[in-house]
Order: structure tokens, then C-alpha cells, then sequence
């Protein structure tokens, strides 16, 4: 705390963030679509526009929010927009500057009256069902500093989900920690927290969501799907990851594992959100097409589980359960495909 | 929704016994946390919110076996396991499960003909989650067991579901998923009434 100005207290105008959840997203759409609400926006309408798959080799991190952005030519990412890619959502990952000053930052942000995403680890967090138990790298949302009285209010939608406050010591323990390697947790532990924030801005509010901005939306999803890049994305990018992926199993590879379930999370989320989207919009405009490419995706998301699970328990040896991966890759693969082609279809009448 | 623990047994509907192919423990007592290992994090559901082991449970009609509770593995974690089914006609294959986050796959049903047919088993996860695929919540237990303690407000939920069963033929065998995701508690079939 800065020793030169008096303790003051710091909160957002109105009520507490509103939770956000959905059951295969993690706590990086969850604070995102805390922060959409409170802009007054649904959530579902811009992080289940976009969909896409992105594969970066060695960029995958040990952390619950990891999401695989492509840097910029200055080495920044921006979270956001991976997230909404059709929608002016962006975000940048920020640390305290001053060492002195660790809270100053925040304190800008909630005095603009806006929301601050912290990284925390699980281990020190009372609320956390790891508490004491498992270190392990989560997001929350910050929405309240009394520095008179020692608080910081945070905001956890992920189950148990949490609304609420809790020491500024406490909290400074997990938003500072070194999250070290747990056995307990060999996918979300093993990475410095570092006081990271992220500091998001919509910079426009998303138009009405219609059936002909949908259309657009697809159209965009389906080519990136379909559209051969340099980098790993689209269809032909999944096939290049899951060569790889099988080829490491083979090779009894025992990091490849624990990098699975962390980036195949952020994957599985995005479909399931976006499958949702299109389903619910197939639903209220009276267009089954729509629905059932919204389905389509949705078995995406569904085809995920039995990789990660696979890959989570076959962790430590990726060579027996080599054959098994293999399988729901060959699903997962299938599901992929049947959904662009779906999505496709759905796009043109759109 | 009707559940009710009964010693009656629902007369068109035949509990499978699948004894011999359960491996894995998703029930724990509160005392013994660290014996249950439902997922990949040791989670288990709290035996002492759910029947009391081998007894007949009925959910929305329909009669299970449960498996035994606390004392040996509980649930079979799919692998492709083979079912043997005593040969007949049946409606609707009805399951006790639940799953490690929501996902769906195969099952492969064998006739007496020699045909197979490939129908999808769909499971909702098992960890503070909604019915994502339309199934009735079984059974859920307030609670979920961490290996070292015992967390409040979040609730760990068996579901039960059900998988059609269209030829019109004698079933011979239920080949469950090749999924360890899910997790099978207790089979019925439900056979064709007119053929009863």
C-alpha cells in the first residue's frame, strides 16, 4: 500500500457483478461475460459469435484461462478479441508497475468504474474449494478496494461461485503467488500468478444480433474452418495439432498430456457457447436448420470431453492410453467436420 | 418426479446386472473422502445422501438396482464393456449415470439376428450442472467430497437416462461407450409391452 496518501475505498456504481456460468466454460468466459453483463449486453451474443480453432505449439500454459492468441508484432495478446472475434471486445494483460504501488492500477480501474479480471491461485482463496488443498491458476473479478478496512471485493461465479470480500492480505497471497507444481494438479498448477490483471474494454456496443449479422458471422467462422493458414487453424489446423498430439502419445511424451486439458478447454467452451447461440437463435427464428447446426457444434464441445478425460487420467503415460486418444480424435475430427458442414449450410440461408 | 426406494419391482422392466464390470468408486463416506474417484480430481458423491447400497430404487417409474455404496467399486467407468442382457424385446434402455463434464457417445446394441445397432447415450456432468440433455436428476447429494474434506454448495448429481431401443428384434448385449467420461450406476431394460 502506498505509504504518501490516505486509505480510501473504492467501488463500482450499482449492484455486484452478476454471475455468469455455463457448465464447460472456464473462469475466462466467465469473468468476460460478468464484465458483458454489467455493459448491459448478453454474454452468450458476443463470446458464442465467434468459433474458431487455433493451435499454438508451446504457447499452451498450466492455467485454467488459457486461450491460445496470436501475438501482435509487439508480443501482446489480446484475449478479447480471441474470445468475440466479430465484436469490438479487447483486452490486455497487465502487472502492477510500481512495486511500491502494487494497487494503484486497480484502484484507477474501479475509481472509472470499471471492473478489474485478476489472476489469483486457488490455494489461498477461502472460497475456493482448493483452499489450502491444490494450487492451481483461476481469474476472478475484482469489484471493490476498502483500504480503510482491509477488503477487497471479489466476485467468482465458478462453482461454489462468490460474491463477497475478503482481506487484502489474503488476497494479495494468491494474486502474488508463485502457484508452484502440485501433484494434486498437474494442468492449472506449475505457473507464476504474478499479480496479472487484464483490463478489458467493448469499445462499441454489439448491434441488435439478426439473422442476416449472424449470417455474416458464420460465413466468416465457416472460411476460417475451411481456409488452409500458415498457422494452425481451421479444419487442416486441427489435423496438424492432432498429428502432433498423437505422435507425442507415441512417443511417451509426458508433457503432452498436461498441456491438453488446459488448451482443449478453451476450445471446448468456445463451442459450447457457440453451439448454444445458434440453437437458441434457430429456436426463436423459427429456423430448425439454424437449431440443428447449433446442435452440431454443440457435439463439438461433447467430443472434447472424451479427449481431455482421456488425456487427463492417461497423464503420466500418454503410450498407454495412446490408442484410446487416438479414438476420440477420430471423433472429435468427425464431429469438427459434420458441424462446419452444418454451419456452412446453416450460414447460407442466413 | 417420482423416486421412491421399494422392493417392488416395476413389471415390464428387467435390472441388468453388471456386477462384474464395475471399476471405479464414485460414492464416499464423509469419513473416507479419499476412497472415492469419480474424476480426474478424486471427487466422489456423499453416500449419505443417496440409497442405501443393493437396494431397489425406483426413479420415475423405472426400478434399479443401486450398486453397493461404500463397499467396493460402485460404477462402471466405460471402456467398451460388453453387457450381457437375457435375450428379449425391449422399448428403452434406462441407466443410472453420470458423467466427468457433459459429453455423449455410443452404445452398441446387439440382436439375436446377429445385427447391431448405434445409439448415442447422453450424460449430463456430474458437478453443479444442469439436466444439458433433457434427463431426470436421480439422485444428487447437497455436497461434494474433495479427497480432503467436504465441500458445501456444490452439488455432485446421478442422472438417470434412457437410450431407445428401435429394432424390432431380441436384444442380446449392450456394448457400453468407449468413454471413460461416463460413468454407469445401474441398468434396466424396459420391454416391449405388447410382447410382455
Amino acid at each position: 500500500m502506498s505509504t504518501d496518501r490516505q486509505p480510501q475505498t473504492f467501488m463500482i456504481t450499482g449492484s455486484e457483478p452478476e454471475l455468469w456460468y455455463r457448465d464447460l466454460i472456464s473462469c475466462l468466459q466467465a469473468t468476460f461475460g460478468s464484465l458483458l453483463i454489467r455493459e448491459g449486453i448478453d454474454p452468450l451474443t458476443v463470446l458464442g459469435a465467434g468459433w474458431r480453432f487455433l493451435h499454438l505449439p508451446g504457447d499452451v500454459r498450466s492455467e485454467e484461462f488459457y486461450y491460445p492468441c496470436e501475438p501482435d508484432e509487439s508480443g501482446n495478446t489480446d484475449v478479447g478479441a480471441a474470445l468475440a472475434p466479430h465484436h469490438d471486445l479487447h483486452s490486455r494483460w497487465w502487472c502492477p508497475a510500481d512495486t511500491n504501488d502494487l494497487w494503484r492500477e486497480v484502484r484507477d480501474t474501479l475509481a472509472d468504474d470499471r471492473l478489474v479480471i485478476a489472476a489469483v491461485d486457488n490455494f489461498h482463496l477461502p472460497f475456493r474449494p482448493a483452499y489450502s488443498d491444490v494450487h492451481a491458476a483461476h481469474l476472478v473479478v475484482v469489484y471493490g478496494l476498502d483500504e480503510v478496512r482491509g477488503l477487497v471485493y471479489v466476485s467468482d461465479a465458478m462453482p461454489p461461485a462468490f460474491c463477497g470480500v475478503i482481506p487484502i492480505e489474503v488476497f494479495s497471497r494468491s494474486w502474488g503467488s508463485a502457484n508452484p507444481t502440485d501433484v494434486q494438479d498437474a494442468f492449472f498448477s506449475d505457473s507464476q500468478i504474478g499479480r496479472r490483471c487484464l483490463d478489458v474494454r467493448l469499445s462499441a456496443k454489439p448491434p441488435v444480433l439478426t439473422p442476416e449479422l449472424l449470417g455474416e458471422f458464420l460465413r466468416v467462422n465457416v472460411t476460417a474452418f475451411t481456409t488452409a493458414t500458415s498457422a494452425r487453424t481451421g479444419l487442416a489446423g486441427f489435423g496438424e495439432f492432432a498429428a502432433e498430439l498423437l505422435n507425442r502419445c507415441r512417443a511417451g511424451d509426458v508433457t503432452v498430456l498436461r498441456e491438453l486439458y488446459p488448451f482443449g478447454w478453451g476450445m471446448q467452451a468456445q463451442a459450447s457457447l457457440h453451439g448454444e447461440l445458434l440453437r437458441r437463435c434457430g429456436h426463436e427464428w423459427s429456423d430448425p436448420v439454424l437449431a440443428g447446426a447449433g446442435r452440431a457444434v454443440e457435439t463439438v464441445a461433447h467430443a472434447w470431453t472424451g479427449l481431455r478425460i482421456t488425456g487427463a487420467h492417461g497423464v503420466d503415460d500418454p503410450g498407454a492410453v495412446f490408442a484410446d486418444i487416438a479414438h476420440h480424435v477420430t471423433v472429435l475430427a468427425g464431429a469438427y467436420a459434420s458441424a462446419v458442414d452444418a454451419v456452412g449450410a446453416a450460414a447460407e440461408r442466413l | 418426479m417420482d423416486i421412491s426406494v421399494t422392493s417392488v419391482i416395476t413389471r415390464f422392466c428387467d435390472p441388468v446386472d453388471i456386477s462384474d464390470h464395475r471399476n471405479n468408486t464414485a460414492i464416499s463416506a464423509a469419513t473416507k473422502t479419499e476412497l472415492g474417484h469419480f474424476n480426474v480430481w478424486g471427487n466422489s458423491l456423499a453416500a449419505e445422501y443417496l440409497p442405501a447400497g443393493g437396494s431397489l430404487v425406483h426413479v420415475a417409474g423405472i426400478p434399479f438396482q443401486f450398486p453397493p455404496v461404500c463397499d467396493g467399486p460402485d460404477n462402471i467407468r466405460c471402456a467398451g464393456q460388453s453387457l450381457r442382457v437375457s435375450t428379449g424385446r425391449y422399448d428403452w434402455m434406462h441407466v443410472l449415470a453420470a458423467a466427468e463434464r457433459r459429453c455423449e457417445d455410443i452404445v452398441e446394441l446387439s440382436f439375436v439376428d446377429g445385427s447391431v445397432d448405434a445409439e448415442t447415450l447422453r450424460v449430463s456432468d456430474f458437478w453443479a450442472a444442469p439436466a444439458w440433455f433433457g434427463e431426470l436428476k436421480a439422485f444428487e447429494s447437497p455436497v461434494m467430497h474433495y479427497p480432503h474434506h467436504v465441500q458445501r454448495f456444490v452439488p455432485a448429481v446421478m442422472w438417470a437416462q434412457r437410450v431407445p431401443v428401435t429394432r424390432r428384434a431380441d436384444l442380446t448385449g449392450i456394448r457400453l461407450p468407449r468413454n471413460i467420461a461416463m460413468h454407469v450406476f445401474a441398468v434396466t431394460l424396459q420391454r416391449t409391452e405388447a410382447t410382455a
